[in-house]
């Protein structure tokens, strides 16, 4: 249920319709805008009935919201939600945001090398895998904690917030102490215990889209992070399972126009991991841009023939510059522009003195 | 940066990390009496035959904790999540558990 106020109403008027909605065991939610402020009830909405919402002062109007998420619906938010990642980049908004770095963290100067690369071409967060969610359990596992470590350093001395992925609740709060954002892979999207310890950490959320799961329920688990206290969930349309052979996976181009229908949540696109080959990632990239997508979280390497992992769909560092170089006419006939870095790098020789 | 600045920024940074730390451990010692004072209001309801959770009541509570919260400036709904979690707390440690 949304309860849409008059555009005077006063705090006073405010506080106690949560009050009396609260007063019945349900949860309030605050959204304001310039011109309406909108108050979400979360809960049993039976338990409604016997407030009598509409003749409250200060209500407007009182809708149901029929679907299953309801802090992530478009319902509940007056405006889109901008996700802020470390101190300087966002995602959503008017501008689109790429992230990009390699498929895993393998050591420090291949990760300073691809940070260093694509921050020139126009990256303003940098990704890096430190856990590795592999489907066989004899591939590289990943750097682990030395990787978050490298990533921290990078952090500071190449000025990028940094993105990896968590796998296990035991790791959230080692993984939070050294990242921006967390990145929530497509085969834990429904890891529910994660999504929870999650809610309770003050980090942005970057949440894949399961190989198999519908949109519906790839909302429901931004709906679970959201309804245990955290409210920054970025959305991640990464391809899902079907039947072509041809690439790893499909990338549903129309996820994007229908998650941007349904939540206030940004939404980004990896065409990485959509296509599983190179060779498709700037058109899957292009594609989704057009879509509206608001962002794109790219796989980049220095040299993929020796990457430990995802070699297959990694860019070289030319092929990333390269493609960046015309995802601008994209962005421009999306009505967009692209994020730019908002400062330069520190000075390397003061990394490691700012903690 | 303490090197290229003389050193006084990291005195400073120190002495107010120091009264955040103090601060922290006050909020702390507060929020330990309320839960005891909680308890307390819990044994009462049981002696009655009162249900612990008092929807009405909770509202109440973060009614006035937001209204002072404006009043004294401080962010409203961030104020409003932290009284859901001490009143959260408050009903876990009347119903016997610990608190959630």
């Amino acid at each position: 249920m949304i309860i849409i106020t008059r555009p005077d109403i006063s705090d006073a008027e405010l506080d106690h319709i949560r009050e009396r909605v609260e007063s019945v065991g349900l949860h309030t939610h605050l959204s304001r805008g310039e011109q309406r402020t909108i108050i979400g009830c979360i809960g049993d909405e039976a338990r409604l009935a016997e407030v009598p919402l509409k003749s409250l002062a200060g209500v407007e109007s009182v809708m149901p919201v029929l679907k299953p998420y309801k802090r992530a619906s478009r319902e509940f938010s007056v405006n889109r939600t901008v996700v802020r990642v470390g101190e300087h980049a966002t995602i959503g908004g008017e501008s689109i945001t790429v992230i990009a770095g390699p498929c895993s963290v393998e050591g420090r100067d291949m990760l300073r090398d691809t940070a260093v690369a694509v921050r020139e071409a126009g990256a303003t967060v940098l990704r890096g895998g430190a856990f590795k969610p592999r489907s066989s359990p004899y591939s590289f596992q990943g750097l682990g904690r030395e990787a978050l470590g490298l990533l921290a350093e990078a952090r500071v001395s190449e000025g990028l917030p940094v993105v990896t992925e968590v796998l296990d609740t035991r790791d959230v709060d080692l993984v939070a102490a050294h990242a921006d954002m967390l990145q929530v892979g497509a085969r834990n999207m429904q890891n529910f215990a994660l999504l929870a310890e999650l809610g309770r950490v003050q980090r942005p959320v970057l949440l894949k889209r399961g190989l198999s799961a519908t949109i519906t329920e790839l909302l429901m688990a931004a709906e679970y992070i959201m309804a245990h206290g955290n409210a920054n969930v970025v959305l991640c349309e990464r391809g899902i399972r079907t039947f072509e052979r041809a690439t790893r996976n499909t990338l549903d181009v129309s996820a994007i126009p229908v998650l941007k229908r349904e939540t206030h949540l940004p939404v980004i696109v990896d065409p990485s991991h959509a296509g599983g080959d190179a060779d498709l990632v700037a058109p899957l990239a292009f594609a989704g841009i057009a879509a509206g997508a608001d962002g794109l979280i790219v796989e980049v390497h220095p040299n993929p023939e020796c990457a430990l992992s995802d070699g297959d769909q990694s860019l070289t560092l030319p092929a990333f510059a390269a493609m960046m170089s015309r995802i601008g006419a994209f962005a421009t006939a999306a009505g967009r522009s692209m994020a730019t870095p908002a400062r330069t790098p520190r000075s390397r020789a003061f990394a490691g003195t700012a903690a | 940066m303490s090197d290229a600045n003389g050193g006084d920024d990291t005195d400073e940074l120190t002495t107010l990390r120091r009264a955040i730390e103090e601060i922290d451990r006050q909020i702390i010692t507060l929020i330990g009496e309320r839960l005891a004072l909680a308890q307390r209001t819990g044994d009462i309801k049981r002696e009655a035959g009162r249900p612990i959770l008092d929807a009405a009541r909770e509202a109440e509570v973060i009614r006035r904790a937001v209204n002072a919260a404006r009043e004294l400036g401080v962010p409203q709904e961030a104020t409003r999540e932290i009284f859901w979690r001490i009143v959260g707390m408050s009903r876990g440690v009347q119903e016997g558990g610990d608190a959630p």
